[in-house]
């Protein structure tokens, strides 16, 4: 150890530390996950510099799901790409029920909705979307009977990357999970970069629109 | 798929990561920086009045210790505050029992409980031009030894080359020498050089060139005795080895690579390094800052107001906000996305242009020093493989063990092969790899940590870099204060990965911050001069 006790009973004495300015919106995160937000950030509101997505918004039921997919090597396999195989050595070692905690941890944080990052006719996505609605739901907040997560509220930039997973077989082609062939055959519908753009576009602005009321 | 030295890899290394010489000029002319001629750190305009400024130093690497060292000394309440379980950053040495905190990877060092085995696992020389870091070392009376760098009688291994096997430094060096000299006295035949030089001048470059390829008196390369003898050369005449084919010579990629290394600047000879671990350099700010160091402690907000900065950081599942006059950010550029902030759109564009750098190192603990019975006193091996160097520790010569590297890579893809691994994966590999140029290599492994920067807690990178064009555009703005708030650490140098970067970068936010407290005074109607 480098640093001894020295530095430990100095209190931050002659700092006034007060409790939060916000502490109504903020959820404490457990010591066991405090990694989690050296990427993901502070409240999980996710960072595009490491690849990071959102997860505050996230249901509890689909971030445990995915959780046991990362571990189980169903998501982010070597071959697939870099941040997710990052992810996926993050969860190896974690246990059933601290997965489980994680996910419920995460579903409470709360963080401010993404700016976008992608210029395209939202207008246009709007009528593409109507196919997507139907599991995702209108309001894109998803639809846990059919295991159709939230969409509303992450980055439109990890939209973008875990809609080309899908087409591109790195996400999805898992045995036995329907939902996510599901998901793939979905992805295939979608023929250009543009409609595709266009559908990410429209589904930044429903969770702009839900902040507003 | 394997990854051939280049060049080019080199000079990225060479803290070159990004960077111009156009920028480093117009940071001259702005007066924001010192030109090389270093006299000594920034003097902090010192606090007046009876109220203490206050200022919060975010992170605890060699640019945060250096500025609430300096700001201490000036008289301002600092209080440094660190994400990590310990201090110094990315200047860390391990020793038996140490963690080492990579991500999903936690491990604990294995060598032995000996003072001799350490592993340096960020920065681990420093030449005699690095006036900052040295500066330190004499003020903090941290103890410096030499360092061999480059060892003519380490190897260069390229698996194009001489089946694979080996071949040691000198021999190359000899040939390439030799083979250049003989052309060059071919060409001085042809009269290519006629019109320049006079008969006198013709005849000393010729015996200047048969000295430096150690040429016959027909001026022919037939192998020369500086690369040793065949025989034992203190009873035998000398007995050169046959030359190897030119060809040979000029087509290993690793010895091009590594012919010129010590003509580098940042590796010109001798080198130094701190006598008992590179982490004597944080130990010796600790020993002399008595400012808090909260540690365990991840930055949640950082806002600026007219008159301070308010910043929250989260320790065992406390938010805690405290509001300080002024703020020095040594967090890596790419995390400040995650961190609430009201830092003005400029300034937050350009530290999002920052892009997350890949270095690797291995450290075995061997059981013996079998390179010393090789010849080898420190110094460096080059090899086409993964591992791509072996160093060889300069210090404890002749101990019963030794820790030496097995493995350091710069290379992109290199870096993604090992961090795709895990730790005992890696040590597997790297083994392998240094078989093919020590035979019984592995048997001599006792156990070994892994350093993958950019998996790192808190860390994820190392060689922090952005597009040229970002470059010369971005770093101007982040070597100035954005409100009360600057930026800091070996990102905001030309110089990524290097102390000397990181204390570069500290020192032109203080002179920067002189100029600030000079504005705000002389507006209260009090002029600090500075």
């Amino acid at each position: 150890m480098l640093v001894k006790n020295t530095f430990f009973a100095l209190v931050v004495s002659s700092f006034s530390v007060s409790a939060s300015v916000d502490k109504t919106d903020w959820t404490p995160t457990p010591q066991q996950f405090k990694y989690c937000t050296v990427c993901h950030g502070n409240q999980l509101m996710g960072n595009p510099n490491i690849g990071a997505p959102r997860l505050s918004g996230l249901s509890a039921w689909y971030i445990e799901k995915q959780l046991q997919a990362f571990k189980q090597g169903k998501r982010g396999m070597p071959d697939q790409s870099v941040p997710a195989h990052e992810m996926q050595s993050m969860v190896k070692e974690l246990s059933d029920e601290q997965i489980h905690q994680a996910a419920i941890w995460a579903s409470k944080t709360q963080s401010p909705v993404p700016s976008e990052t992608i210029v395209a006719d939202a207008k246009a996505g709007e009528s593409l979307y109507k196919q997507c609605a139907a599991c995702h739901g209108a309001d894109g907040k998803g639809n846990q009977t059919i295991g159709a997560p939230a969409l509303a509220g992450l980055h439109d930039w990890y939209l973008l990357n875990q809609f080309d997973a899908f087409k591109s077989g790195s996400r999805g082609n898992v045995q036995g999970d329907s939902q996510a062939q599901q998901m793939q055959a979905a992805a295939n519908l979608v023929n250009s970069e543009q409609d595709l753009k266009a559908i990410v576009a429209y589904i930044q602005q429903l969770e702009k629109h839900e902040e507003h009321n | 798929m394997k990854q051939h030295f280049s060049r080019r890899q080199f000079l990225n290394l060479i803290g070159a990561v990004g960077g111009s010489s156009a920028l480093l000029k117009a940071s001259l002319a702005m007066g924001l920086m010192q030109s090389n001629d270093f006299q000594g750190p920034v003097s902090v305009a010192p606090v007046k009045g009876k109220n203490k400024a206050k200022v919060a130093v975010l992170g605890a690497g060699i640019s945060g210790l250096s500025t609430a060292y300096e700001l201490e000394r000036a008289g301002y309440d600092v209080v440094i505050i660190e994400a990590s379980f310990r201090a110094g950053g990315r200047n860390m040495t391990v020793r038996h029992g140490d963690k080492i905190d990579e991500m999903g990877h936690t491990r604990y060092c294995q060598f032995d409980q000996d003072e001799n085995l350490y592993f340096n696992c960020g920065p681990a020389r420093i030449p005699g031009h690095h006036k900052r870091l040295l500066h330190y070392c004499r003020a903090l009376n941290v103890p410096l030894q030499i360092k061999a760098n480059s060892n003519q009688l380490a190897y260069i291994q390229d698996e194009k080359i001489n089946g694979g096997k080996p071949i040691r430094q000198v021999d190359y060096r000899a040939d390439a020498n030799g083979f250049l000299s003989e052309m060059m006295s071919k060409s001085i035949d042809k009269g290519a050089f006629e019109q320049q030089l006079s008969e006198e001048d013709t005849e000393n470059f010729l015996s200047y060139l048969k000295a430096f390829g150690s040429l016959n008196e027909k001026g022919k390369y037939t192998g020369s005795d500086r690369a040793g003898s065949q025989r034992d050369r203190m009873l035998f005449p000398p007995t050169p080895k046959a030359p190897m084919p030119l060809h040979d010579v000029f087509k290993s990629d690793v010895w091009r690579g590594v012919s010129f290394a010590s003509q580098i600047y940042d590796w010109v000879e001798p080198l130094m390094e701190v006598k008992g671990g590179m982490d004597g350099i944080v130990k010796g700010f600790l020993r002399n800052i008595s400012s808090p160091v909260e540690l365990n402690a991840q930055v949640r907000k950082i806002h600026n107001l007219s008159d301070g900065v308010e910043i929250a950081y989260e320790q065992a599942g406390k938010l805690n906000t405290i509001k300080v006059d002024y703020c020095f950010n040594n967090i890596p550029a790419y995390f400040m996305a995650g961190i609430e902030n009201n830092l003005s759109p400029d300034y937050l564009n350009a530290l999002n242009k920052f892009k997350r750098g890949h270095l690797f190192k291995i450290g075995f603990q061997m059981r013996e020093r079998f390179w010393e019975k090789e010849g080898i006193y420190g110094g460096i091996t080059y090899t086409s493989q993964d591992n791509a160097q072996l160093w060889y520790p300069s210090h404890d010569i002749h101990a019963a063990k030794g820790v030496m590297l097995g493995a350091y890579c710069w290379d992109e893809k290199q870096c993604a092969r090992f961090e795709a691994m895990t730790p005992e994966q890696r040590f597997k590999y790297a083994a392998q790899c240094g078989e093919n140029i020590h035979p019984g290599y592995s048997g001599y492994i006792e156990n070994a940590v892994s350093i993958p920067w950019a998996r790192m807690n808190n860390q994820m990178g190392c060689g922090i870099h952005m597009e040229k064009e970002d470059w010369e555009h971005c770093l101007p703005i982040l070597q100035k204060p954005d409100g009360r708030h600057f930026m800091i650490g070996d990102q905001i140098s030309q110089h990524s990965g290097w102390q000397e970067g990181a204390l570069a970068a500290s020192q032109q936010a203080l002179s920067q911050f002189n100029q600030l407290q000079a504005s705000i005074t002389s507006s209260h109607g009090a002029a600090y001069v500075s």
